[in-house]
């Protein structure tokens, strides 16, 4: 597990899953992309004006197109009937995947400082657990004692 | 900005919370299903991703030293937050049309004051952003300083990922929340 979590987060040169992680100041390494391999790496040299900065204007609007894309899903998600319990984790994921589009991306934080991941994905995990214990106080506050 | 923004994410989770833990708990109408309109919520939300994507070339053409494109997109941004905005302010008025303000109910209440902070958010980045534009405009704002422009771009795109949580869990999940079995509908 830790051997994968590692191979996603620290790119090697080596495998098409591999995410690229060198500092926004710094040049992309040649045919490395946003989510790594040769064709896509071609792909993201294109983008970025020759792989000489870590996005372009081209791969920001790829970013976007997907971000309206999954929103236009979203909501044909909504209109569709029968799709009974799969329809809020359906959801939930979809959001989930703009989420990180965002701020992987946009807020440059894939290529930031990984304190900074830190951070934010420390101040997530609080607010997240903020959000069960409420739940969980909603579920079970008003039980009259044994 | 990022230690601001990490305080931010468990400001707005607590009202989210707070939100679902009053979800489907009014008495009275009107519900979430009489009001929500889901067409009009995702033409303003995908005016608010295209200002993302307008807030990161604008940083691009900041720091490749193009200051007229970089100006464009600063004020795109500002054009596309005015306009969510707007989306919002008729929301707001066509519910409480419909009777729905935030007294009236604990939909209403929680309703409003989710989407209110978020719009407050908004409304600040929409002035931060013009001020940025100005600054832009009269070469204040270059390649080398686009820092500035960096971390207001943070506070606007976390603007976004916040209204990509409220459209689904306020819009999407909870259109279909009807009044409650034997539950009549009473507008104020």
């Amino acid at each position: 597990m830790a051997s994968l979590w590692r191979k996603l987060t620290h790119h090697d040169g080596n495998g098409w899953w591999n995410l690229p992680h060198t500092p926004s100041n710094e040049p992309n390494p040649p045919h490395e992309g946003p989510i790594g391999g040769a064709w896509l790496g071609n792909m993201w040299r294109i983008l970025t004006h020759g792989g000489v900065s870590h996005a372009g204007p081209g791969f920001y609007w790829l970013v976007g197109l997907f971000l309206s894309i999954v929103t236009l899903v979203e909501v044909w998600l909504f209109a569709v009937e029968g799709l009974g319990s799969w329809y809020i984790p359906l959801l939930l994921f979809l959001s989930l995947l703009k989420f990180i589009g965002v701020v992987a991306f946009f807020m440059h934080l894939r290529f930031d400082h990984r304190l900074f991941t830190y951070l934010f994905g420390a101040s997530m995990v609080v607010g997240i657990f903020i959000f069960t214990l409420l739940l969980l106080l909603l579920e079970f506050g008003n039980q009259p004692p044994n | 900005m990022w230690a601001f923004l990490g305080s931010d994410v468990m400001f707005f989770g607590a009202f989210i919370a707070t939100y679902l833990v009053y979800r489907g708990k009014s008495l009275v109408g009107p519900y979430p299903s009489e009001v929500l309109n889901i067409p009009i919520t995702t033409v303003s939300t995908f005016v608010l991703l295209m200002s993302s994507l307008a807030m990161v070339l604008a940083l691009h053409y900041v720091k490749e030293g193009e200051k007229n494109k970089g100006t464009l997109w600063i004020l795109a941004v500002v054009v596309l937050g005015a306009i969510f905005m707007g989306f919002q302010f008729v929301e707001f008025r066509e519910f409480a049309h419909l009777g729905l303000t935030p007294r009236t109910n604990i939909f209403g209440t929680t309703f409003f004051i989710l989407t209110g902070i978020h719009g407050a958010h908004v409304t600040i980045g929409v002035i931060w952003m013009a001020f940025l534009a100005y600054s832009s405009n009269n070469g204040a704002l270059r390649s080398d300083n686009a820092l500035d422009l960096e971390i207001a771009g943070l506070y606007w795109h976390f603007v976004d990922i916040v209204w990509i949580v409220i459209f689904t869990v306020i819009y999407l999940i909870s259109a279909n929340d009807a009044p409650p079995p034997g539950m009549e509908t009473i507008t104020h």
